[in-house]
């Protein structure tokens, strides 16, 4: 293999799916041994090359050149082979095998069909080990958090010494310590002879750790250079939508007095004792690291989970039932979106009204006339960009997936909307509009808890922030000039 | 992007996945049916076509329960036993009191319109039991089906010590099996069937009920997220899919005026088999009634031609498993075709 300086050379690259070019005539270059980090929208067109790249979609047309050679992948297993691993955002690990055994997976030694313990799975733990001692290689992957699966995943793909390793958003699920972590390992890669493909839309870690960046936008690639040719954000940014966008609190003008939830001490296995109120009409963020306890909260509160303790909304005690949250007017944005929010093999039309059937219906019979034009409206409202409220909505882009599900919970015209991790994995341009949409229904009188792992996005839109650590309650306060992040970074830590 | 880059689906695209696979199993029903047509003398004739139907009255009733059991991601094992169950029951519960030394000829002696009504009540609770596992305690349905379906068998065999009651039976007993419409082969049990799918298929297209079993099955976790009450609506299936089990149960004693321990062996799977052939999913969220119906008369078709061309009676299970399995493999590949 002679070092040639590309490591990968992408040379009139296309991709179409029915009605839609998803990779519009991409040609560029990535050096070796660098981080090269792709930015754009959601839809612009990254994840489709990525499953290009590695195998898990052929191409319409055009050349790929890995180490100056064709580079045709049959399926992911023989991309892996040829140097491409890959760390996706969806999780990829087995929850009923151990740590090692997800570790060693599909690269097992055997002997007549059985597993052996070979020096492979002592060079994968001790990976494995420095990165995060403490994850033990026996544990069951189902005891682990999602920051700790996915530093499994990492540990994977670093063990697999691969000419070129694929991260697609890598620290969307994982706490600060951890990044800090990751970007080490990340910055060490460069000397170990791999390339980093790095996707994120955090955009601050590309300054921080990128050395190329590549911009893609509506399946076309906009641009290609050196990040420290790039003045600021905002010029990235630039490139990514061709607009700015600019985000800031604004203190609100009036106050809110009426307390619409209270929270009395609220416990249950990951909740200790938590107490709070939230005036009608105000946005209320709940900041912690991945572990406090925010989506264990925002599921209590929603009646998702059990819990001792009393909640109390608009002056009536809420018994614990989804279906009892949304009927008294409280909807929850979940998590994950693909697997608690969104109805995949449903069309957009089959997921936006479900949450509030009576809606488009009498009698218990739906009227097809208003569920079609409810879904429209909505798709237009939230700029869902789609042909057809009859698509199914597996097909659309993360970004697009997400609005749908905002779609599902406006549309049940509750009083209290949740958003658990509101933008996790989705572009900028499509967060400010979530944001926008956010401080257009608060104005409107409703009432928002955000629940959020991004310090940002909650200074930046939320009146009151709340601090968690470790399943307590820590800290309230108004937000404003007084709010500083190192001061909150400190509690959420669990300092004092 | 340039409408003529894209690729056109099949039919035009006009069509959902469910009608798609309608159309396409209708295609498929004209296949078989053109061959059976040159094979079997006669088969094309009006009264052999609507034989097609009639005859597979009781599959295409316990097939509307198990279509919507299945969209919820679910099976129904137990139709088979809770048919033999309630149809002895029935006979049990209005038979004489002490009329003979024969313990099989004594029952007890309620009139006929309280025997079904109770018969129907405990085909409802087989469905409750396994609601109650399913729903509550989360058991795999498959498992719990399964268990019932023997439960239910083994209550009838004991009821009729392994064989059948039929003596000292009300008069009105064999009416229901047996009233039609004269001149014809349509009976009771056929114009129930009717009005069951019909019924069964505006519920499906048109109702708040039928749209959740569709979430159930899409993903129970965002159902539940959603404010569905799935535990609620998969007891509610299956007390239907046992009700059904029930009606059939019912109408065939009626029909032969015997209770019959081993009446209905098989039948669970007859109605697996036309609800694959219908296209619905065994991992729930997607199907309909109308591809079920359709996958009913494909397997009648398949059997009643096989009778026709003399093949003998034990070569039909091998032949309902090649069409099933043709069938069912043009089906996924038309699917992915259409999809690209």
């Amino acid at each position: 293999m002679q070092p040639t300086e590309n490591v990968l050379e992408i040379r009139d690259l296309v991709k179409d799916f029915p009605g839609v070019r998803a990779v519009d005539n991409v040609s560029f270059d990535i050096k070796r041994n660098t981080v090269h980090c792709l930015v754009g929208e959601n839809g612009a067109g990254k994840s489709t090359l990525i499953k290009i790249l590695t195998g898990v979609y052929d191409r319409t047309s055009g050349r790929i050149l890995l180490n100056g050679e064709e580079y045709n992948p049959r399926n992911p297993r023989d991309a892996k082979q040829q140097g491409m691993s890959t760390l996706f955002q969806e999780l990829n690990v087995v929850d009923q095998l151990t740590v090692e055994e997800n570790l060693t997976l599909g690269m097992e030694d055997t002997t007549f069909g059985f597993t052996r313990k070979t020096d492979k799975i002592n060079r994968m733990v001790g990976v494995l080990n420095s990165i995060e001692p403490s994850i033990k290689p026996r544990q069951l992957v189902s005891s682990l958090s999602v920051a700790q699966k996915q530093i499994v995943e990492i540990s994977r793909a670093v063990a697999a010494e691969s000419d070129i390793i694929i991260m697609d958003e890598p620290t969307a699920a994982i706490s600060e310590s951890e990044i800090a972590r990751l970007f080490n390992i990340i910055k060490g890669l460069r000397e170990k002879n791999v390339t980093v493909i790095y996707i994120s839309h955090r955009l601050d870690e590309i300054f921080e750790l990128g050395d190329y960046v590549t911009v893609l936008r509506d399946g076309k690639h906009i641009e290609t250079k050196p990040v420290a040719e790039i003045q600021d954000r905002s010029e990235l940014i630039k490139m990514m939508i061709g607009k700015t966008v600019f985000e800031q609190y604004t203190p609100r003008e009036i106050d809110c007095p009426d307390t619409i939830l209270e929270v009395k001490h609220l416990s249950n296995h990951r909740l200790n004792d938590i107490s709070f109120d939230v005036s009608a009409g105000e946005i209320v963020g709940f900041y912690g690291l991945v572990g406090a306890g925010k989506t264990e909260l925002a599921r209590a509160i929603y009646g998702a989970d059990n819990y001792e303790g009393e909640i109390v909304f608009k002056g009536q005690k809420l018994r614990p039932s989804p279906e009892k949250a949304i009927a008294a007017g409280i909807a929850l944005v979940p998590e994950e979106r693909r697997s608690q929010g969104l109805f995949t093999i449903l069309t957009i039309r089959g997921n936006v009204p479900v949450m509030n059937m009576a809606k488009i219906s009498r009698k218990g019979f739906i009227n097809d006339a208003t569920e079609r034009k409810v879904t429209s409206e909505y798709v237009d409202k939230l700029k869902i960009a789609t042909n057809s409220v009859e698509k199914e909505a597996s097909k659309l882009s993360g970004g697009n997936q997400q609005k749908v599900v905002l779609s599902k919970c406006l549309f049940a015209d509750a009083d209290l909307l949740m958003l658990d991790e509101p933008t996790r994995g989705i572009d900028v341009g499509a967060k400010s509009e979530i944001y926008n949409l956010i401080r257009q229904l608060s104005r409107e009188g409703k009432t928002i808890i955000i629940f959020s792992s991004e310090l940002p996005e909650v200074m930046n839109i939320c009146d009151s922030i709340y601090l968690m650590y470790d399943g307590n309650l820590k800290s309230t306060m108004r937000n404003g000039c007084d709010v500083n992040s190192e001061s909150i970074l400190h509690i959420v830590t669990g300092g004092e | 992007m340039e409408t003529s880059q894209m690729q056109k689906p099949l039919l035009g695209g006009k069509l959902s996945d469910e009608s798609f696979i309608t159309v396409f199993m209708v295609g498929v029903l004209i296949v078989v049916f053109g061959i059976a047509c040159i094979f079997v003398p006669n088969f094309y004739k009006p009264q052999n076509m609507l034989n097609l139907i009639t005859n597979n009255w009781y599959i295409i009733v316990l097939g509307i329960g198990i279509t919507f059991v299945m969209i919820t991601g679910n099976y129904d094992m137990s139709v088979g036993g809770n048919i033999a169950l309630t149809g002895v029951l029935s006979v049990y519960f209005c038979q004489g009191v002490n009329v003979s030394q024969n313990p099989l000829a004594n029952g007890l002696g309620l009139p006929y319109i309280l025997a079904i009504g109770l018969a129907l009540l405990c085909a409802m609770g087989v469905g409750a039991v396994n609601a109650f596992f399913i729903a509550k305690l989360k058991v795999p349905s498959i498992i719990v089906t399964l268990g019932t379906m023997m439960l239910a068998r083994g209550a009838a065999q004991v009821i009729t010590q392994g064989a059948q009651r039929n003596t000292s039976l009300p008069d009105a007993f064999g009416v229901l099996g047996s009233l039609g419409i004269p001149g014809t082969s349509i009976r009771l049990p056929v114009l129930v069937m009717i009005a069951l799918i019909i019924l069964a298929f505006i519920f499906e297209k048109k109702t708040v009920f039928a749209r959740r079993i569709y979430l159930i099955g899409a993903n129970p976790v965002a159902a539940r997220l959603s404010g569905v009450n799935v535990g609620g609506y998969l007891t509610a299936l299956y007390i239907v899919s046992g009700l059904l089990a029930g009606i059939t149960g019912i109408l065939l004693a009626s029909e032969f005026e015997a209770g019959v321990s081993n009446r209905a062996m098989g039948y669970e799977f007859d109605a697996l088999v036309i609800v694959l052939l219908g296209g619905i999913s065994i991992t729930g969220g997607f199907g309909s009634v109308l591809g079920m119906f359709v996958g009913a008369i494909i397997l009648s078709v398949v059997t009643s031609a096989a009778t026709g061309m003399l093949f003998s009676p034990d070569w039909q299970f091998t032949l309902k498993a090649i069409v099933t399995f043709i069938a069912i493999l043009t089906q996924r590949f038309a699917l992915d075709k259409r999809k690209g």
